[in-house]
């Protein structure tokens, strides 16, 4: 080969060679960047990437992956936990939806959350949630600031409504029992921090549409404006309001609640208790609805022809676990419906197996009986199946899925709503709330 | 046969080189190709179900599958990318959802017309900090202290105050009906304004005589201002002074060099901020020379929780430089700057690039927990003064701002004494 020959070889591979560098370097870019970043979209290579760069819908996971990838190449500090983005961008999503059952929570708050669920407490020992009016909980907790008597006028001036923290049950014997906080109690202020209330500001937007209209003098603002003004310089979210008071296992937190419109004033030591679990106690059986509930139960009725069931202090209880109570109490057959507000078929509660031979059974309930709880002692009324106490329940049919995430953060995500058969309204339920009176003497 | 060898070693050659190449992001970063990027650039998606990106995706398919409601796909994508970018907790990296990103582009372009007034945040709608002379609100009755509580008939009460600022601005020689309230008076007025072109004056100089104290306000940091502050400077120099306040509350910030420009009066070619990017390059910024001015006389600056980026620069280098100690409240903790990287779908990713460090004041970024609640930051003042919010504050008598009364107290001790003996006159 002469020389000549040579070097034109030798050239050749090195130019093809730094060719395949750049194209493989712009390869990794467009595949990086390409879809969501703006630049110049004639590429060669548009073939080859996964997204296309004039794909103005992106897809969300190509859109996660490239926004992560800017990320880590301009953010002022090396970014190298994936698990945070993806689990900050789960957090937004769920925030986004707004709704008190569908919540993302943090490592902490969500091993709290699922310990709670099998009757661990810690802090303040109850299980606090945030509720919004009419959505759910009873609505006349006190604890709204709201006009009640709201013009639709009034309405347009309103504030997105901030769901309150309010407390769904109280283990008997931990510290809120013990400071005397009963289920209902809404929380207001924690160690001087007042737990931000839209009702207030919607109070504020209203009185002060009022003045602007000439019907109200303006110095019965100032006071509500100083009023709310030094109130936010110690605000609290209630979402945070219920860190402080689900979890920690000591210390001491005081905190003002309402109740029925009164202020009461609680200083509470955080401790470690428990709700107490299944238990039998002649023909009456303690029903918290935790793991293991539905055997325990299929063996206490066993033999027996009359028995009460106490679902008070369920707020947490399992829906798997649910369905088995209702195998060992109930004749096969359809209890009811989960329905969804998306354009899909209601799903059945169906029990396949059940108990040929239920006994007779009376329920024992109150505000504190909610989620499946709530569900289990609507779908034996709902069938006429069961006597009821007299007094309301928790108002909470909602089923959630709970999802939990690598890190150790989850997150709950509201899927469904129980319908029995016959509509609520029949079951002299009101709006929002469920009250049962004894359906079968 | 050698043919044969010769092109796949070719062959095998270049593809080494295509390899490289695509691995490079990754070998500066010394680790693997991520298997993600390998498998976008084939197409496929791996099945493996533990990458953060398949966890996210898997969560957003979960919610528009089975939550309870039907929710928009994307304005739930959307609400994830800006769930994403918070993560990081730095308030300043965000992700601008087209219509959001839209706003930011009319904001930086700046050529809107508005009433010629400064605006700050009340529960009540807005509240005028300063109204310009000879602008439409100034020439329409408005004061300093009044309260701004509709607009175009709509109600500005708990609205953030960027959004009643956008409401107010628009298109030179169109009109706004702006509803406020006097101090003091309990029936609103209202009246249509035309929109006039705004050129918001920087720098404002006031001599107080009765206390000897020259007091100068910066507004913000643009191009003129620093000729505006040698000017200012000069005109309070005429009169006897025991001292000087700078006021640089609600100071927002401006153009870098502007405060560096300014620092020159104060020191000679002197390292005033240095810049540090994610690579380890650093830029640094000197205050020029030539133009060092003699302060004979104490300097004390005025700070806020609004004082902000060039303003936090400017303040905290004084300190650093042992020429004037902050008076007020702690200020914003901007100190770090962003980049807007424009998106395919119109919205954006800003991001920050870099971190501004003083000479001497350690790392004063703003840090802020999840619910967006203030945690630590900024230039904390060497003498912490609060301002009464419900307090009026008349310009011509300094006893009524707290702050800068404290700051007149402390470079001329005896104006307590004055300020006495004129009070008990009356």
């Amino acid at each position: 080969m002469s020389d000549m020959k040579k070097s034109v070889l030798t050239s050749v591979r090195i130019i093809a060679g730094a060719a395949a560098i750049l194209l493989g370097f712009q390869a990794r870019q467009r595949v990086d960047l390409g879809a969501i970043v703006a630049s110049n979209s004639n590429v060669p290579f548009s073939g080859l990437v996964a997204s296309q760069s004039n794909d103005v819908n992106v897809p969300a996971g190509d859109y996660f992956y490239e926004l992560s990838q800017k990320l880590k190449e301009e953010y002022v500090e090396p970014v190298t936990d994936d698990q945070k983005l993806a689990s900050g961008a789960i957090r937004g999503m769920i925030a986004s939806l707004d709704d008190p059952d569908s919540i993302f929570m943090s490592k902490d708050e969500f091993a709290a959350y699922l310990n709670a669920r099998i009757g661990k407490y810690e802090g303040i020992g109850a299980d606090l949630e945030l509720v919004r009016n009419g959505k759910s909980g009873s609505s006349d907790s006190g604890s709204s600031e709201a006009d009640s008597d709201m013009t639709p006028e009034d309405a347009m001036v309103t504030v997105k409504e901030i769901p309150h923290l309010q407390v769904m049950s109280v283990v008997p014997g931990g510290p809120a029992d013990k400071a005397g906080v009963k289920v209902g109690d809404v929380v207001r202020y924690v160690d001087d921090h007042w737990v931000v209330d839209s009702g207030l500001i919607n109070k504020f937007r209203i009185a002060l549409r009022k003045v602007n209209n000439k019907q109200m003098p303006a110095t019965e603002l100032n006071a509500m404006r100083a009023e709310i003004r030094s109130k936010s310089e110690h605000a609290l979210l209630p979402a945070r309001a219920k860190d402080k008071l689900f979890l920690g296992k000591s210390g001491t937190v005081n905190v003002v609640w309402s109740r029925n419109g009164k202020e009461i004033t609680t200083k509470i030591e955080r401790s470690t208790c428990e709700m107490p679990g299944f238990s039998v106690d002649g023909d009456r059986i303690l029903l918290p609805m935790v793991e293991g509930d539905g055997g325990r139960l299929a063996n206490a009725v066993k033999g027996k022809s009359e028995v009460t069931i106490d679902l008070r202090n369920s707020t947490l209880g399992n829906p798997q676990v649910m369905r088995d109570c209702l195998s060992a109490v109930a004749k096969p057959g359809n209890y009811g419906y989960f329905t969804t507000k998306r354009h899909d078929s209601p799903t059945p509660l169906e029990i396949s197996v059940g108990n040929a031979h239920p006994p007779k059974i009376q329920l024992i309930v109150d505000k504190s009986t909610r989620g499946p709880a709530e569900v289990f002692a609507l779908a034996l009324a709902s069938k006429g199946l069961v006597r009821v106490s007299d007094s309301e329940m928790g108002g909470d049919v909602e089923s959630q899925q709970i999802v939990k995430l690598p890190d150790g953060s989850g997150y709950t995500l509201a899927t469904s709503a129980y319908q029995a058969t016959v509509s609520r309204k029949a079951l002299n339920g009101a709006k929002g709330t469920v009250a049962l009176q004894e359906v079968r003497k | 046969m050698k043919l044969v060898t010769a092109i796949i070693g070719f062959l095998a050659m270049v593809l080494g080189c295509f390899v490289f190449g695509f691995a490079w992001p990754d070998i500066q970063k010394g680790q693997l190709p991520s298997t993600s990027a390998i498998s976008n650039l084939f197409g496929v998606k791996s099945g493996a179900a533990a990458t953060p990106e398949l966890e996210f995706t898997h969560a957003y398919s979960k919610v528009l599958a089975e939550y309870i409601k039907p929710v928009d796909s994307t304005t739930l994508k959307y609400a994830g990318m800006e769930g994403l970018m918070s993560s990081l907790g730095d308030p300043h990296t965000m992700f601008m959802p087209p219509k959001a990103s839209e706003a930011f582009n009319d904001e930086t372009k700046a050529n809107f017309g508005g009433i010629g007034a400064r605006l700050g945040q009340d529960p009540l709608g807005a509240r005028l900090s300063d109204v310009f002379d000879g602008g439409p609100a100034k020439e329409n009755g408005l004061k300093g202290g009044d309260i701004i509580t509709a607009v175009d008939g709509k109600q500005v009460g708990g609205m953030d105050i960027d959004d009643v600022v956008t409401m107010i601005k628009g298109k030179e020689g169109t009109i706004v009906k702006l509803t406020w309230m006097e101090p003091g008076k309990h029936e609103p007025i209202t009246k249509a304004i035309k929109r006039a072109r705004i050129i918001a004056p920087t720098v404002e100089s006031k001599y107080f005589p009765d206390y000897k104290v020259g007091y100068i306000s910066v507004a913000s940091f643009s191009e003129p201002t620093a000729d505006q502050f040698g000017t200012e400077i000069d005109k309070l120099e005429q009169h006897p002074l025991k001292g000087l306040v700078i006021d640089l509350r609600e100071n927002p910030g401006g153009l870098l060099q502007s405060a560096c420009d300014m620092l020159g009066y104060f020191v000679e070619d002197k390292l005033v901020v240095r810049m540090k990017f994610r690579d380890g390059k650093e830029e640094i910024a000197k205050s020029p020379s030539g133009f060092l001015h003699n302060f004979n006389y104490p300097i004390l600056v005025l700070i806020n929780e609004d004082s902000a980026s060039a303003a936090e620069i400017f303040s905290g280098c004084l300190r650093d430089f042992g020429k004037a100690k902050l008076v007020g409240e702690h200020s914003y903790g901007k100190s770090s700057v962003q980049n807007v990287f424009p998106l395919v779908d119109q919205s954006s990713a800003k991001i920050t690039i870099a971190k501004y460090y003083l000479p001497l004041t350690p790392y004063y970024g703003r840090k802020l927990d999840q619910d967006g609640g203030f945690i630590s930051g900024g230039l904390e003042p060497d003498v912490k003064v609060d301002l009464d919010p419900n307090a009026t504050i008349d310009p011509d008598n300094p006893k009524t701002d707290a702050q800068l009364w404290r700051a007149i107290e402390m470079l001329n001790p005896q104006a307590a004494t004055t300020a006495t003996t004129a009070s008990a006159g009356h």
